[in-house]
């Protein structure tokens, strides 16, 4: 078969008519659709306050440690587990962790990939 | 911008602005005017869901979902652009997600409709079985050709056209076309040739 023949052949082609209550059912979809409210939006308003109060209340709490020397026995308590995470299997589990990072990473991408093919 | 031929009871020229008029007054709140957009569009957008999955069914629910998702979509169509345009990649973006999703089952070569006996049938009806066992064929292409050949033909061999609808350059679209015709032409030797023995014997 020649290019003229495979070019006759596939804009030769016998269309069909939508049914003739296709429009109607549409409408009907799009209707429901526009009679539905509207998503709730975040009440920023009502959630500031609340917000600021948990960071005041943070920061309070880090200024009082701060001044009463608790953070000083914490701060070697946690030089010290750092000391003993080095020595084990550390290095390990930060590997893993750069890995399951990275293949998550490269799976989004190659979903965005295969969606725009 | 003329659509005909190939889209049946679509014979008379689709005024841009009356599209524009609808959009607008949609985005003011009347619904109604959706309507006139449904029923414009919705010959060339049944039909072109249908070249993709070839069920009458399948095709007028892909159709219904392009029109909820243009109507969802309204307010991001940008001017620059015919509203035909923005019509129909939102729409073969849909359809071809949906043959992703759920696939039409390619045909083995020995599915496809036989030519009918060439010793009865007139030529006519050997052309149009023919060119049926070619349409049918493309479905055995992958994809990326079988879907840039549907394109092509649905806008009457407008390149630029398929290209905008698939949101490709027009290069590629071109070269899609040039590989999925080799492709074709070589199922379609074997095909006729199986065919014609088969009524030898």
């Amino acid at each position: 078969m020649n290019h003229d023949e495979i070019d006759r052949a596939l804009s030769a082609e016998d269309g069909i008519v939508p049914s003739s209550g296709f429009a109607a059912s549409v409408m009907e979809v799009v209707r429901r659709e526009a009679l539905a409210p509207p998503p709730l939006p975040f009440p920023w308003k009502r959630a500031l306050p609340g917000l600021a109060a948990c960071v005041c209340g943070i920061v309070a709490i880090l200024v009082m440690l701060i001044a009463s020397g608790a953070l000083a026995s914490v701060e070697s308590s946690l030089a010290a587990q750092a000391e003993a995470a080095v020595k084990s299997q550390a290095g390990m589990i930060a590997l893993a962790l750069l890995t399951a990072f990275g293949s998550a990473l490269f799976s989004v991408r190659l979903c965005r990939i295969m969606g725009r093919w | 911008m003329q659509l005909t031929g190939c889209i049946p009871g679509h014979t008379a020229s689709v005024s841009a602005s009356d599209d524009l008029a609808d959009v607008e007054k949609v985005l003011a709140g009347d619904v109604a005017a959706f309507e006139n957009i449904v029923r414009r569009w919705q010959n060339p957008l049944v039909n072109l869901a249908y070249r993709f999955c070839r069920d009458r069914g399948r095709a007028e629910e892909m159709a219904q979902e392009a029109f909820l998702r243009a109507w969802r979509a309204l307010g991001s169509w940008r001017r620059d652009a015919a509203f035909s345009t923005w019509l129909f990649a939102l729409a073969t973006n849909l359809y071809r997600s949906e043959l992703r999703r759920i696939p039409v089952p390619p045909l083995a070569l020995d599915e496809v409709p036989e030519l009918r006996d060439i010793r009865a049938g007139s030529e006519e009806q050997e052309d149009r079985d023919r060119d049926r066992a070619v349409r049918n064929t493309v479905f055995s292409l992958p994809p990326k050709y079988r879907e840039a050949l549907t394109l092509f033909y649905f806008h009457e061999m407008d390149v630029e056209a398929a290209a905008r609808s698939l949101g490709l350059p027009e290069g590629t679209v071109k070269a899609r076309l040039s590989r999925g015709r080799e492709l074709l032409r070589g199922k379609l030797p074997r095909l006729l040739t199986t065919a014609h023995s088969k009524e030898v014997r």
